[in-house]
């Protein structure tokens, strides 16, 4: 366990860590809006990259295909919230019914892009390149990874002064404190609810940019990531935006530690073992407060 | 939980047995793949009736029953396979296996509610998939395990056909079981627990000990399941362990009407058959179920039960009228 060794942990884990916690932080806007756990979030990921890929391969400039992708993907998960979780909400379905449907939209997404796509994974060049930095002897970074740490800083930055300073940032805030009491001072829920949809796939969307370059794109890119943004969450906490940003960074540092010390199986192990912990010991998360359960 | 039952066509309920018992005997006279079919049926009749039961009658939203599953199958493969284990002795030892499995995991996780509980179980179904993923030697990582040696009787090995009769054994005994289990004393238990815990309580139930027992009780029959499915392929992988079939089944028992076992039966065959007679079942059947999940949630919530017992009151009532 050199010191070379364990920078490069370091540098590796917070680069997941990072996608984790922007993932995470998208499950969070969502879920402190309307208490739902939107499973389809590493969906509308692999939608923005798809597209992104298709575009490319028309031969659109880069800007146009990023941008192309993003719209594409927040549209459709705005749209799968007009089309059937307003009603569904509008109805007061259980929980039950509700993550089925949520479930659904999941399953329809990922499996209508492998019909209409195809189930071939393709590469999707990174907005800064392929060139490798190498920092002291033994410690390589590749240019798509200071791309991952300013993104990251830069949308949770953005997402907290949001929330903090605009109308609609603070309706949200009211909304996850009280929803009556937001209602009675004229916030209307179904915008609310429509601009955390919104905003929860744009984030990911984005996500996507940051990491399908790191491998490649297929309608099953957005399974495994998808399940780790939300551990990632359920271990921060929801009770603040530092709960996502914490748990993702955790979870990414210990899960590539893990692969660098431990025999593998643990290393797969890992996320789990770390919610568990969590959720016994502290259910509302590391960075609990008063919204816990 | 409303649904049709005797009380509802009483003239029908004989008739309906003997059509019941000749439908059950019609796969003795099909070919291997109708036979495939109907034990692939009983099998996942078997896992949605114990996953209503949970999810249902019990109320807790539980999405790791396919590691139950997944855990009974591959105890039973890996006992009869490497310590040559006879495969009915394996049933007696998957069975208290899962059980027990059951209950370490419940014991902790039971405390949970709501969204915690379903992302905690979900984890914990993704954690199993990855370990026998993993499992190196033992559970044949991803290439899963072959030539499982198969279940005889008698000096014979079992045919399709007998194997048939076995897994009908087993989904009649899970129905009559379930069905006693929610008419005895434990059944209104388990639905005073569900709906006023605090009540429950009061009346010196435990609540959480019979949320336990409920959920050690389907996790059982779950292994059962796993144990006929290893039986009768005598291959097995992990697909069979991908979370994605906890929330088919709950889909099975959701169109059915969660709670109603009628309801789960119709709703199981339905969905198990529905695809078979289209054709769809190669193709694209994961992207049909996900349009069914959307729709149904959207327009029929209730189910089929729902709609069956809507049906039975509309008609009821206009017999009334007259």
């Amino acid at each position: 366990m050199t010191l070379a060794s364990v920078v490069q942990v370091l540098l590796s884990g917070l680069q997941i860590g990072s996608i984790y916690a922007l993932l995470a932080l998208s499950y969070y806007v969502i879920i402190i809006a309307t208490g739902i756990l939107n499973f389809a979030q590493g969906e509308w990921m692999m939608v923005s990259g798809i597209l992104g890929v298709t575009f490319l391969s028309l031969g659109l400039p880069y800007s146009i295909a990023f941008c192309g992708g993003i719209v594409g993907a927040t549209t459709l998960a705005i749209a799968a919230e007009r089309l059937v979780i307003r009603p569904l909400q509008k109805r007061q379905a259980s929980e039950a019914i509700t993550l089925l449907a949520l479930f659904g939209i999941m399953l329809v997404v990922r499996y209508g892009t492998g019909a209409i796509h195809g189930r071939l994974d393709e590469p999707l060049p990174g907005p800064a390149g392929t060139h490798v930095f190498r920092l002291g002897s033994n410690v390589f970074v590749f240019s798509q990874s200071f791309v991952i740490y300013g993104a990251t800083a830069a949308i949770f930055l953005s997402v907290v002064l949001w929330m903090r300073l605009s109308w609609l940032g603070r309706s949200l805030r009211i909304t996850a404190i009280d929803p009556l009491a937001a209602v009675l001072v004229g916030v209307n829920l179904n915008t609310v609810r429509m601009v955390a949809f919104g905003l929860g796939g744009l984030i990911a969307a984005i996500v996507a940019w940051l990491y399908a370059p790191l491998f490649a794109v297929g309608y099953l890119t957005g399974a495994i990531p998808g399940i780790k943004g939300f551990i990632a969450l359920f271990i921060g906490g929801t009770s603040s935006p530092l709960g996502p940003l914490v748990g993702g960074l955790l979870l990414g540092v210990m899960e590539v530690a893990a692969a660098r010390y431990l025999p593998s199986i643990y290393a797969e192990g890992i996320a789990f073992a770390l919610l568990m912990f969590i959720l016994f010991l502290r259910p509302s998360g590391l960075i609990g407060g008063r919204r816990s359960q | 939980m409303r649904g049709i039952n005797a009380a509802t066509l009483p003239r029908f309920y004989p008739l309906a047995l003997v059509g019941a018992g000749i439908v059950t005997m019609l796969p003795l006279t099909a070919d291997a793949y109708h036979l495939t079919i109907a034990i692939n049926l009983c099998i996942t009749l078997i896992l949605t009736l114990s996953l209503n039961f949970v999810v249902g009658n019990s109320g807790q939203f539980h999405l790791s029953h396919v590691a139950f599953f997944g855990t009974g199958a591959y105890v039973s493969a890996i006992l009869a396979k490497q310590y040559h284990l006879s495969p009915w002795l394996c049933l007696f030892c998957a069975v208290p296996a899962v059980a027990m499995l059951a209950a370490l995991i419940g014991l902790p996780i039971t405390r949970l509610k709501g969204l915690y509980l379903a992302v905690a179980t979900l984890a914990f179904s993704l954690f199993v998939e990855v370990l026998v993923n993993q499992g190196g030697a033992l559970t044949g990582g991803g290439y899963g395990i072959q030539d499982v040696p198969a279940a005889t009787m008698f000096g014979a090995r079992l045919s399709a056909k007998s194997f048939y009769l076995l897994a009908l054994a087993a989904l009649i005994m899970t129905i009559l079981i379930i069905k006693n289990l929610l008419d005895s004393k434990f059944g209104r238990e388990i639905i005073a627990s569900r709906d006023h815990p605090n009540a429950a309580a009061a009346a010196g139930i435990n609540p959480a000990a019979t949320k336990l027992l409920v959920l050690v009780i389907a996790a059982s029959f779950a292994a059962v399941a796993g144990w006929l499915h290893t039986f009768y392929y005598l291959t097995l992988n992990p697909v069979v362990l991908s979370p994605e079939w906890t929330f088919v089944w709950f889909f099975m028992v959701l169109v059915g009407g969660l709670g109603s076992i009628t309801g789960v039966v119709l709703g199981t065959m339905l969905l198990t058959l529905v695809p078979e007679l289209l054709g769809f079942a190669a193709g694209q059947t994961v992207l049909v179920i996900g349009i069914l999940m959307i729709a149904v949630t959207l327009f029929a919530p209730r189910g089929l039960a729902g709609l069956l017992h809507d049906l039975a009151k509309a008609v009821s009532s206009e017999r009334k009228g007259r």
